[in-house]
């Protein structure tokens, strides 16, 4: 048994790893910038970069020396930033950017001290140029010679000491030279480790349980939800319970009048039940439950009569599908041999399905209730915003509607992460009832 | 099963299809639920062609029209129009000069109008579109995942299946709603995010089912002949191994139908599904905050319309998986 659980534990850690590593990619990657997706567009470039270093964003993905930065940013749809317009004497084109005079890289801001960047640049020209920056250590120059065909050259600065701000200066040797075609121009950050990588933040803050702050309300989010956690499992324990009673009720019922009237029409009711949208229920049962007719308080979360009519919405609105899955449950046992036998020697109709159904059905009702604890921590995200039950669904679904990504990351994971757990103890409870299932 | 009968005499024998067809259509209720499904499917398409009709012409839909002098019509029957029209006839009107009032009131606004003066009907159709645009175009992208790596998992085995095992315990792992919302946050609002939502979350059931079905299969004469023959891997998954399971794609996808038209419901009633048209989550929305104003038809419509397009579909998929594959019934068909 232990063994078992340990093998199970062991399975459990590369999809851990799996589930963290999509959430990452949903968050970090796919969705962009997340710096303009919460401070908007009229942001300046030094407050996006400010943010990212905030969040850990400016580093790279998984691995590597070198990231961008907002100082200067290049991209393949973009390869020259606008600044450039400013510029006297420069003139871009499609896909390049011609100099016709000396001409200074504008920079969107004056980068932090003592970073070390490095400038590629992909020229061609057929004069003589000359690269001028100022940096840590003081003036500097290098001469670009004449490259009909294009030429690359990478250059070490280290940002900072008098005046040294990293800025680059393209300058032709005379007055007469023939411009200078700049093909591509990039400007990247080194970083100290390699594996100092927007990944490995995420790992670790996961591990410190750091969330960061929610961006509507500047509160740790850790905390906001620390205090959700207890409306949502006020609103969701009971629905939890009362479904699981009320639904293996009926199926035991269904059992019992297998294929005569009370079972069918018990199967009819919760397929019409199933199909009615979850938010016709809670729409219909506020409308007319609280008021028209005013048995329940419409709003609000302020003693247990404002949760009667969301205990009351949740559980009907579940009840369909659950009655017909542990019927199913039922009716799968009740075709088995032993149950054959049990008729057969005379053992009574009750006893069979109370002693020997039931407890045989015990097995995959336990694997489907354990399977749906994790759903009780996020609560019902509709019940609680039509309540106005301060629960972490109202969290959810307020942070979706406000772009707050960082809330919105931490109840993914946090679900995950149960989730993945109430998986591995459904499987051990069902090791523990099951014995056959340790064996294979 | 091959009836008694004498050695050498010819027996009529039915395809698993053709048995599947026939058992579906002998069941009335079924029947009625695939006339509901196909005039669901004519209401979207219809809807597409006025939606088309009017995006290429540049003007504004009907549906989209704001009238504020036809604002709160009530459904035709219960509508003043059609009483101030039959007074207006006085009392000695005949009959016909009042039916011909009547139907020429319901074509109007046969299920009256909303807060704006748009009519409900026609927004109902766009709402139809959308609802089936999602089911259909969610299948697109999660029945292809669910398939191809089934049938590479199940077909191949040793580590390609434990990769794709892994895939999809991962997936699943995941609780599918917030994932949904999350993706949809990420994609930007609008459909895009709907679709990509809801597809990349909900191919493992199908991909878990292929696989199983797969593995049983693998290593069944038949298969074993065509590797005789020479032939790869390939044309042996997709020609050979695939038709015999994909009794198992049809099941999941009228079985999604429903919960991906319920999601969608849900997620534009959030705000996060489509933008500037008419859904049924946006018209669950909009008539939610008019019911209070007495203005109950738009609800009505709306909830009616999205349970007996979602019932038909729960009953017919129910009805195709007891035809289908014995195995997976429920056996709770009445």
């Amino acid at each position: 048994m232990i063994l078992y659980s340990l093998r199970r534990l062991l399975q459990l850690i590369p999809i851990l790893f799996g589930v963290l590593v999509v959430t990452f990619i949903l968050f970090n990657v796919a969705g962009g910038s997340p710096a303009a997706l919460m401070l908007g567009k009229n942001v300046s470039a030094r407050q996006l970069e400010e943010f990212d270093e905030q969040r850990g964003f400016n580093k790279p993905l998984f691995f590597g020396y070198w990231t961008a930065t907002r100082a200067y940013e290049s991209h393949r749809e973009v390869p020259f930033p606008p600044g450039w317009r400013q510029v006297e004497g420069a003139r871009l084109e499609r896909d390049r950017l011609i100099l016709e005079r000396a001409a200074e890289v504008p920079l969107a801001f004056a980068p932090r001290a003592g970073l070390l960047f490095r400038w590629t640049v992909r020229y061609r020209t057929a004069g003589v140029y000359q690269l001028e920056w100022s940096d840590a250590e003081g003036e500097n120059r290098l001469d670009l010679p004449p490259a009909p065909r294009g030429r690359t050259v990478s250059l070490l600065v280290r940002s900072g000491g008098e005046g040294g701000d990293g800025r680059l200066r393209f300058a032709p040797r005379s007055e007469r030279e023939p411009p200078l075609e700049i093909l591509r121009l990039t400007l990247e950050r080194r970083m100290e480790s390699p594996w100092d990588s927007q990944f490995a933040y995420f790992l670790r803050r996961l591990l410190r349980l750091d969330f960061g702050e929610s961006l509507a309300t500047g509160q740790p989010v850790l905390q906001m939800m620390r205090e959700g956690i207890g409306p949502s499992l006020l609103l969701m324990i009971p629905i939890f319970f009362g479904e699981l009673v009320l639904a293996i009720t009926l199926a035991l019922f269904c059992a019992w009048f297998r294929d005569r009237w009370p079972d069918r029409l018990i199967v009819t009711v919760s397929v019409l039940l199933m199909s009615v949208n979850y938010l016709v229920w809670i729409v219909m049962g506020q409308y007319w439950l609280a008021f028209r007719w005013n048995w329940f308080p419409l709003w609000g979360f302020e003693s247990w009569r404002y949760l009667l009519l969301p205990w009351l919405i949740g559980l009907f609105s579940g009840l369909g599908g659950s009655v017909r899955f542990y019927r199913t449950v039922m009716l799968d046992e009740m075709y088995r041999d032993y149950v054959r036998t049990a008729f057969a020697k005379g053992v009574p109709l009750r006893v069979v399905l109370f002693r020997h159904v039931l407890r045989n059905a015990m097995i995959p009702i336990l694997t489907q209730s354990v399977m749906a604890l994790p759903f009780l921590y996020t609560g019902s995200l509709l019940l609680e915003s039509f309540f106005g039950i301060p629960g972490l669904g109202y969290l959810s679904v307020n942070a979706l509607n406000s772009l707050d990504v960082d809330v919105v990351r931490a109840v993914v994971v946090i679900g995950t992460v149960l989730y993945v757990v109430a998986n591995l103890v459904s499987d051990i409870c069902y090791a523990l009832v099951d014995p056959r299932v340790r064996l294979k | 099963m091959i009836p008694d009968a004498p050695y050498g005499t010819l027996i009529r024998t039915r395809s698993l299809w053709g048995n599947a067809v026939r058992r579906l259509w002998r069941r009335l209720d079924l029947r009625v639920c695939l006339l509901v499904i196909a005039l669901f499917t004519a209401a979207a398409l219809w809807g597409e062609v006025v939606y088309w009709r009017y995006r290429l012409r540049d003007q504004t839909p009907p549906y989209n029209r704001v009238d504020m002098s036809r604002a709160y019509r009530p459904p035709s029957p219960w509508s003043r129009p059609f009483a101030r029209a039959v007074e207006a006839l006085g009392p000695r009107a005949s009959r016909f000069a009042i039916l011909r009032k009547g139907i020429a009131n319901l074509f109007e606004h046969p299920l009256g109008t909303d807060n704006l003066g748009r009519d409900v009907a026609q927004r109902l159709i766009q709402g139809a579109r959308i609802a089936f645009q999602v089911g259909i175009i969610t299948s697109l992208i999660a029945i292809p995942i669910g398939v191809i790596l089934g049938l590479i998992a199940g077909y191949f085995g040793g580590w390609v299946d434990d990769l794709i095992v892994w895939i999809y315990s991962t997936v699943a792992s995941m609780p599918g709603l917030l994932f949904i919302l999350a993706i949809a946050m990420v994609a930007g609002k609008g459909l895009k995010g709907v679709y990509l939502g809801i597809g990349l979350m909900t191919w493992t059931g199908l991909c878990r089912l292929i696989r199983a079905e797969v593995i049983k299969h693998r290593d069944r004469p038949y298969v074993t002949a065509a590797r005789t023959l020479g032939a790869g891997p390939v044309r042996i998954m997709f020609r050979h191994i695939l038709p015999n399971v994909f009794h198992l794609v049809i099941i999941s996808f009228s079985l999604r139908f429903p919960s991906a038209i319920g999601t969608e419901v849900f997620m534009s009633f959030l705000g996060i599904g489509v933008q500037g048209e008419p859904s049924w989550g946006i018209m669950i929305s909009n008539a939610r905050l008019r019911l209070w104003h007495g203005m109950w038809w738009e609800m009505t419509a709306v909830t009616v319309a999205v349970f007996v397009v979602v019932l038909a579909f729960n009953l017919a998929g129910d009805g195709l998986r007891d035809a289908l594959d014995p195995r997976l019934r429920t056996g709770d068909t009445p």
